[in-house]
Formats: C-alpha cells, structure tokens, sequence
C-alpha cells in the first residue's frame, strides 16, 4: 500500500514527461493520476487501525553495512500522523494540477510532471521509516521546487530561487551529516530501533533542527518565505504553505524529538520563545500586508511557529493539537491560496488597493471566500479552533503565560484574516474588479468545494482525526 | 642495485593479457590506416576499437578474482582494486568511442583517434596494477603522450592545439617532479617496489628527508595528473579545448587511474608517513574544493564549467584516500565509477549538442533544449544532480559514503569542506537545468545530425548507470569493498 502510493505519482510522472500527449490529455492523466493517489490514500484511511501503530509497512535492504554495520533499508511504513501527512499531500497535489490545469501553464507536461514527482517524493518522506530514506525524500522534494518555482515563476523568480534555495540547501546539507554522524554514532538507520535512542549530543539535534526550522519556518530562519510565496505559481505557494511547510514540522515530531529527546528538554525554552516570537511577527506583518498572498503567506509564518509552540510544549495536548492543526492548517491554506489563486486569475492581481467589492453578485465566490477565511481565523465550531485548543492548553501546562502570551496570535488571526475578507470581497469595488468579474466557475467549485468539505467533515468529528493521528 | 637480468624474472602473460589485447588492436588500426580506404577504415577502426575495448573488458572480469598476486618481480600487482580500475578505463573507453564516431574533425583522422585511445587505455590499465616506480613512469607516460596529441588532433581549432599544447608542458613538468620523487626515494630505500620500500622504510629511518622530499614530490606529481589544486591548471584549458570526445575519455578514465595510483601508492609504499601524507592530501583536497568550485561559478562555457567542477570532485576523491581504510577505498571506488559514468553521459551531451549547433556549447544553448530531446535533457539533469550529489541518483550514495569515510576516519572537517562545496557547487550545476526547462526559450532548429544514435546510447547507458547504482547500490559497494580488502587486507 504504502509502495504503490510512492510509485504511482513517480511513474505517472515519468509518463506525463515523456509521453507526447497533447494538453488536455496531459492535464487529464495528471490528474487521474493525482486521483488515483487521494482514492488510494483514503483507502488507506478506512483501513487503518488505530490500535496497531505503524501499518502497510514494507521493508528491504537498500544498501549494507556501510558505517557501523549500519545498513540503510527500503522501509516504509505509516503512523497516524504519516497517514494524515500523506492524504494532506495527496489532497493538495490533487486540487494543485487541478488549478494548474485550469490556469493553463506554459510547458504541461513538464510542469505537471514535476508536481507529480514532488508527490512522489513527499509521500515517501512521510512514509519513511529509515533515515537514509527520509534524507532521500527530503532532498528529492527539494530539486522540483526549486525547478517549479525558478522556471514557472513570477518576475523576480532567479532572486525567489536564489534565496529559497540557499536557505533550504544549508538546512539539508547540515542535516546530511548529523545522518552519517547517527550512522556511525548509533548503528543503525532505522526509526524504530532509534525510536527512544535519547542521544544527549547537541550539536547533531541542531544539525537536524536547522534542517526542520528553516523548512517550517520557525522564527528567525524564514527570510526566504515572503519572496519565495509572492513569485512562486500560486499552486506551488499553496503546496509550501499547505504541505511542504509541514514535512518541517513532521520532522521535528517524527525524527529529531524521538532522537534527541532530552536535548530537546534542554533547549524548550529557546525554541518555545523563538516560535512565540515568530506566531507574533507573523500576525502583525500579515495585518499590515498589502497584498492577498503576503497577509495568507505571513498567516502561515503565524500558524507554523504556532504549531511548534505546540510540539515544544513537549506534552500530550501540545502533540495532539500540533498534529491536527498541521491537518488544519494544511486544507485551510491550500484553499485561501487556491482561492487568490482564482481571483488572480481574473483580475491579474492580488494587491488589496486593486480589489475590493468582489462579493457583489458573486455569491460562490464569497461564500466559499468566507468559509476560508473562518477556518483560518479558528471560529468556535471549525476544526482549526479544535486544533489551536489543545496548542494552548498544551502551552498552559507547560508554563502559563506562554500559553495566555500564544493566546493573542489567535487573536490577531481574527483581525488580519477579517482584513483579508473584507480586502478582497468587500467595501467598495477596486479597479481591476469591474461588473463583468465572473463569479466561480462549475469547475473552480469543483477545487475550492472538497477543500472546504473536508474542513466541514473535520470540524464535526474532530475525535476521528484525533484519534488516529497521534496512534 | 638493480638487476636487469630479464631471464631470471619469469614472464606472466596473463598479468599484461589487457594491455596485449588493446595493444593488438591499436597495431591493427595502423594496419588498417595503411592499407583501407579512408570511408572504409573509419567504420573498421571504430569496430576494431570498440570491439578491443570489450574483448580488454571480458579478459579482466575472467581474471577477476579475490585474491592478489605479483607479477615480474613485484613490479605488477594484480589485484580486485587494480582490476575495479581497469574496469573503469575500458568502459570509459568504450563509452568515449561512442561519442566520437561521427564528430566532424573525427572525419579524416578516425583511424589515428582511435589507436591512439587504445594505447593510452593501455598505458592506464598498466598503471593501475603497477607496483614499482618504473612501471608508474613507464605505464604513465604511455597514456599521457597519447594524451598530449589526442588533445591536440582537432588540428583546425586553435582552442584544441592550445590545450595538447599546455598541457604537454604541464604535463612533462609533473611527470618529471615524479620522475625525480621517485628517485629520491630509490635513494633512500634502495628500491622501486612499493611492498619494497614499506619494508625498507620499516627496517630504517622513516624522517629520512630524503624519503620524504621523494614522498611529497610523488604526490605533486600524482596531484597533476589528478586534477588537484593547485596543480589543475592545464585542466580547464585542455577540456575545454580537447575534442569533446577525448574529454569525455580524460574525464573518466585519467581522473580513476590517477586516484587508484595515488591510493595504491601511499597505502602500500608510504604507510609509516600516512600522517605526513593525510595532511597533504586534506590541503590539496581543501584547496581544490575552493579553487574549483569558486571558478566554475563564473564560467558560461559547458565544457569549462565540468572542467572546473573535475578539479572541485578531486577534493571528495582524495578525501576518501586521506581516510586510507578500507571503508576510504570502497568509498572511492564507487565514486570513481559513479564519477566516470556520470561524466561520459554529461559530455556525451555536450558533444551532441555541438555537432548541432556547430560551435562550442554554453549554458544558454541547451535553453529549452528538454523540450526539444526529452531524453536527453532528462539524463543532462540526472547527471547534474549527480554531479551535486542529490537523490536520486548515484552521486548521492557516492557523497554519503565519502561523508562517512571521512567521520570514519577523523577527518571530519574534510566531510564539512564537502559539505561546503556541494553547497557552492549547487549553485552552477542547477543553472543547466534551469537552461534546460526554461519555459520560454526557442530552441534553434538542428543542423547536423550525424553520430546521433551511437553518442545517445552512450549516454543512456551512463544516465541508467547512474540511477540503477543509486536504486541498487549493494552490488558495486560489495565489489568495491573487496577491492578496498585487496588493497589493504582484512
């Protein structure tokens, strides 16, 4: 099971680029593929049992006996958190050829052929189970970003590249060699049998945390986001802010805690006060952002130290609802960047002194902009006000007043997510919005819809997400 | 003293049966130039060479066996680590054979390309298995003049002559430090051998000055034939200006000979010294990770770029020798055949692309080029994302272990200077796949396309090559590891 959900988007993406289809029937088989991927990752999803911890593992040797006897292996293999991580990639692939289709890209089927191997790769860094194979996905991700985002995007793309990709570069190579440092140190590769090592080497966690942090970002290592989500096709912002930014988060929860765990006891302050920092920085720069994407890309800032508020509270609560906010926070972001994605589209825009007055007689629109906009501002009832509960009662636990001072990013997400709603759908018409601005299309609905759907389904059951997320 | 009584050494010809056959081969070509027609001796002497290439192959896998023994009096060991090199060469050979047949300047002098390949694919395998001074000066300027004039046989680019030319020069300078080297340590040692003079330094004085001037000269002179900083200097220009066949050749085969004697030479004749030589090789390596991979920052020209990143890559090799374990050699010997393999396929590339557009290839030609030729552009990507080291493909195991050699060994800075230079380099070898899919470009219409077929096969053998070592790595590291054994025992 877990195979085939790493193969299918790595073969359909070696099809897409060298099968001469011409568009529509390229952007048709990316998208069954992506299909294919979600069905395969919801049945997954039925069959999963909580009560058995890591699943549909497989497991062979890849290559022996390199350091230490250490042997690095084929093995995969799903937890809860793996589970949800891989249908959050799943979903976000899937409604990103879906807008990437729609849009029309220049070059399809290299472009739709490079989301997919990102897939591919995704998938098999949150379904890894050794850490050899772990550094394999976390790099393979890397080179389709940088590709996507230096070719297809915006005007300022080579200094967007540039940037991402020396911040990111830095965090994987360091990270390389805490892996060989593990190899030689600890004999093996594997998680399970490193599960609990307590390494109570600094240096290596931080060669691992640097990795994580820069990814997420935690508060001050996100230099390269704003540039890297304003020039970046908006499909690839969604995937960063929705997906990617989450693998920085899962290999914080799923490698360097169990690793390193009491190394991490000793520095929680300065990561807790770092990502404090950061859900504070964040917040105030998006409500003072003057474009669409820059107040959802700081949001997103805002949100992700936010969740590693949560996993530094280093308890129960904290993990629950760092977990199920990276699910939350995931759907929610992809969607509101797929939305400006959509309002880009007609009115070639996303500065707020453009836009305005886009509700009038655009009920789809509004309403689908306004479910968006409450799941990120975390409403009483919705999924993610569920999730940011248990962060700060995991922060209250840990120390009161980090929990109450955590306690006003929510706040500030109510005024800069009502800022960004009204920007866009009310007071009065911009410029680029003129009467003949078309509401969403039957098949726009068709991506904005499931998005909004899940968060739905979520925000009724949160347990059946709990539940089996942190099994 | 030296005996030269030839009839007490008892001759194995068996040790030399490669060099014999290639050696035929070229023998046959000069035949063939004499008494075959131009049009008829080009396709003769292509199969002749391609077919000495394969039968050198057959003999040294037939040979292949665990465990090592001498030949003429110590002066040849024949071992798995001499046979991994020998290996190397050929299929560089072959591979390099490929990509020349139907380059324009191969038109008249065929026959000459190709003898001369053999002869100096000779001289290399010689050297690989060479265990005595002599047979290194011998076996290393048997390649290194056929070099010299391969270099130089596109004898209407002035860029080719300049490059045979330069590094003829440079090339004789290092010859002769090793030359020189090797006769201070005579000097010191009373022998050429290596076993020999370990045995030797053993029984006396191992702070003999004299040993250790002849020490560090070898090593300078094994530095220019390995592309070290500050030795490199010949390199960009004779790549560059080299027939982009003979680079593909140089790149591969040169650059795994070079570091199999380098390793052979310092594990087997110098262990006494090996902290004296593991600091110079951790300055030499330091030096060509910043010199190379600084330099091809700022180069346009395709072929000059890899020129630069050789000397950046001689950085990781000698790391692995400075780690002198066993672990250091398997290391090397995978990322010698990774190294070769992904370098044949990245200038196969670059040879295909100049017979279409007819000049020197830069960056911005292969603009859009995927989109033109798939397969190509893809392999092309694949091999620079080797070069970088990043999964998935084969540099990247190749990189990983290095890495671990390294910590191994305590030479952990070493792996961090690695770890510094791949950054740096990262940065030039992605601009050709940001070339390559460049969204917008046009990519000019094709003019020549002769050669077409036999240079994309080589390359698709190397881009395969070089994504089934990273997918099964076991094999290649269980034989590298048993060459590592060879070498060192245990």
């Amino acid at each position: 099971m877990t195979v085939a959900l790493i193969l299918i988007p790595l073969a359909a993406a070696l099809i897409v680029a060298f099968l001469p289809l011409p568009r529509r029937s390229t952007e048709a088989l990316a998208l069954g593929a992506a299909l294919a991927e979600l069905a395969l990752g919801i049945v997954a999803l039925i069959q999963f049992d909580t009560a058995k911890g890591v699943q549909f593992a497989a497991d062979r040797l890849w290559f022996g006996d390199l350091v230490s006897n250490a042997d690095a292996r084929f093995s995969v293999g799903m937890s809860g958190l793996s589970l949800f991580m891989v249908l959050l990639t799943s979903l976000g692939v899937f409604s990103a050829i879906a807008t990437a289709a729609w849009i029309g890209r220049a070059r399809p089927r290299a472009y739709f052929s490079l989301l997919l191997m990102l897939e591919g790769a995704l998938v098999l860094l949150f379904t890894a189970r050794d850490l050899v194979l772990f550094y394999t996905g976390w790099e393979a991700m890397m080179i389709p970003l940088y590709v996507l985002i230096g070719v297809w995007g915006g005007r300022e793309r080579r200094r967007a590249t540039f940037t991402f990709f020396v911040y990111t570069l830095i965090g994987s190579l360091l990270m390389l060699v805490g892996v060989a440092w593990v190899g030689i140190t600890q004999g093996t590769f594997e998680l399970d049998a490193l599960q609990n090592a307590g390494i109570t080497d600094a240096g290596p966690f931080f060669l691992f945390a640097a990795a994580f942090c820069i990814k997420a970002p935690i508060f001050p290592l996100h230099g390269w986001l704003p540039l890297t989500y304003r020039e970046s096709p908006i499909e690839v912002t969604a995937l960063l802010s929705g997906v990617i930014s989450k693998a920085g988060a899962y290999g914080l929860l799923a490698w360097a805690l169990p690793l390193f765990r009491p190394v991490a006891e000793d520095y929680q302050w300065w990561f807790a006060g770092l990502a404090l920092a950061g859900l504070v920085y964040g917040s105030l720069v998006a409500f003072r952002a003057p474009d669409a994407r820059g107040v959802i890309a700081y949001s997103s800032l805002g949100q992700m130290n936010l969740i590693v508020i949560g996993i530094f509270a280093l308890n129960a609560d904290g993990f629950t609802g760092a977990t199920f906010q990276m699910v939350n926070h995931g759907v929610a972001s992809l969607a509101a960047f797929l939305l400006i994605g959509l309002v880009e589209l007609r009115t070639g825009t996303d500065l707020f002194r453009w836009l305005g007055g886009l509700a009038n007689r655009r009920a789809a629109l509004s309403t689908v902009f306004l479910f968006a906009t409450m799941f990120a501002l975390a409403v009483p009832g919705s999924s993610t006000f569920v999730s940011e509960l248990y962060i700060l009662l995991g922060a209250f636990r840990f120390e009161p007043w980090l929990g109450a001072a955590a306690a006003t990013g929510i706040v500030l997400a109510a005024m800069y997510m009502l800022r960004w709603y009204s920007g866009i759908a009310h007071e009065t018409e911009g410029e680029r919005v003129d009467p003949t601005t078309p509401d969403l299309r039957p098949y726009e609905l068709g991506i904005a819809v499931p998005l909004v759907l899940v968060l739905l389904a979520m925000s009724a059951w949160p347990s059946g997400v709990m539940e089996r997320i942190v099994s | 003293m030296i005996t030269l009584a030839a009839d007490t050494v008892p001759v194995s010809w068996s040790a030399i049966a490669p060099e014999i056959v290639l050696l035929g081969c070229a023998c046959a070509l000069l035949c063939i130039a004499v008494f075959m027609p131009l049009g008829l001796g080009r396709v003769a002497s292509a199969g002749v060479a391609a077919g000495g290439f394969v039968a050198a192959m057959v003999v040294s896998v037939t040979q292949y066996e665990d465990t090592a023994r001498y030949a003429f009096d110590h002066t040849l060991r024949i071992d798995s680590f001499g046979q991994a090199g020998r290996l190397v060469v050929f299929s560089a050979g072959l591979l390099a054979v490929l990509v020349a047949w139907g380059s324009p300047w191969l038109r008249d002098r065929a026959v000459e390309c190709f003898a001369l390949m053999l002869t100096a694919a000779a001289g290399m395998s010689l050297l690989v298995v060479a265990n005595s001074f002599v047979t290194v000066f011998v076996a290393l300027e048997l390649f290194s003049l056929c070099l010299y004039i391969l270099v130089a046989l596109d004898v209407d680019s002035l860029g080719s002559l300049e490059g045979g030319l330069k590094y003829l020069i440079v090339g004789a300078v290092g010859a002769a430090l090793l030359l020189y080297g090797s006769a201070l340590v005579y000097g010191a040692t009373g022998a050429f051998e290596f076993d020999r003079i370990a045995e030797a330094v053993r029984a006396g004085d191992n702070r003999d000055p004299l040993l250790l001037t002849g020490l560090g000269l070898i090593l300078v002179g094994l530095g220019f034939k390995a592309n070290a900083a500050p030795f490199h200097m010949w390199t960009p220009d004779a790549y560059q200006g080299a027939p982009t066949a003979v680079t593909t050749f140089m790149s591969a085969a040169t650059k795994a000979v070079a570091l199999v004697t380098t390793l052979r030479v310092l594990v087997v004749a110098f262990p006494e010294q090996s902290e004296l030589w593991t600091t110079l090789l951790a300055a030499l390596a330091i030096a060509s990770f910043v010199v190379g991979n600084l330099a091809a920052l700022r180069q346009t020209d395709v072929k000059r770029m890899l020129a630069y990143s050789t000397i950046g890559h001689t950085g990781f090799l000698f790391t692995a020798v400075a780690a002198k374990s066993v672990l250091g050699t398997q290391a090397l010997v995978y990322y010698l055949v990774v190294y070769a393999a992904t370098n044949i396929g990245a200038f196969g590339i670059v040879a295909v692309r100049e017979r279409e557009i007819g000049r020197p290839v830069q960056i911005d030609d292969f603009r859009g080029y995927a989109y033109r030729r798939p397969v190509l552009g893809v392999a092309m990507i694949v091999f620079m994302l080797s070069l970088a080291g990043i999964p998935p493909t084969a540099g990247f195991i190749g990189k990983l272990t290095i890495f671990s050699a390294a910590v191994d060994s305590d030479l952990t800075y070493l792996a961090i200077a690695g770890v510094v230079a791949t950054m740096v380099a990262l940065v030039y070898y992605l601009r050709v796949p940001f070339a390559m899919l460049d969204r917008e470009a046009r990519v000019p219409i094709v003019r020549n396309r002769s050669g077409m077929v036999p240079a994309s096969l080589a390359v698709a053998v190397s881009a395969l090559a070089v994504l089934v070592l990273f997918f099964i790595p076991g094999p290649l590291l269980d034989v590298a590891k048993t060459a590592g054994q060879s070498l060192l025992g245990g």
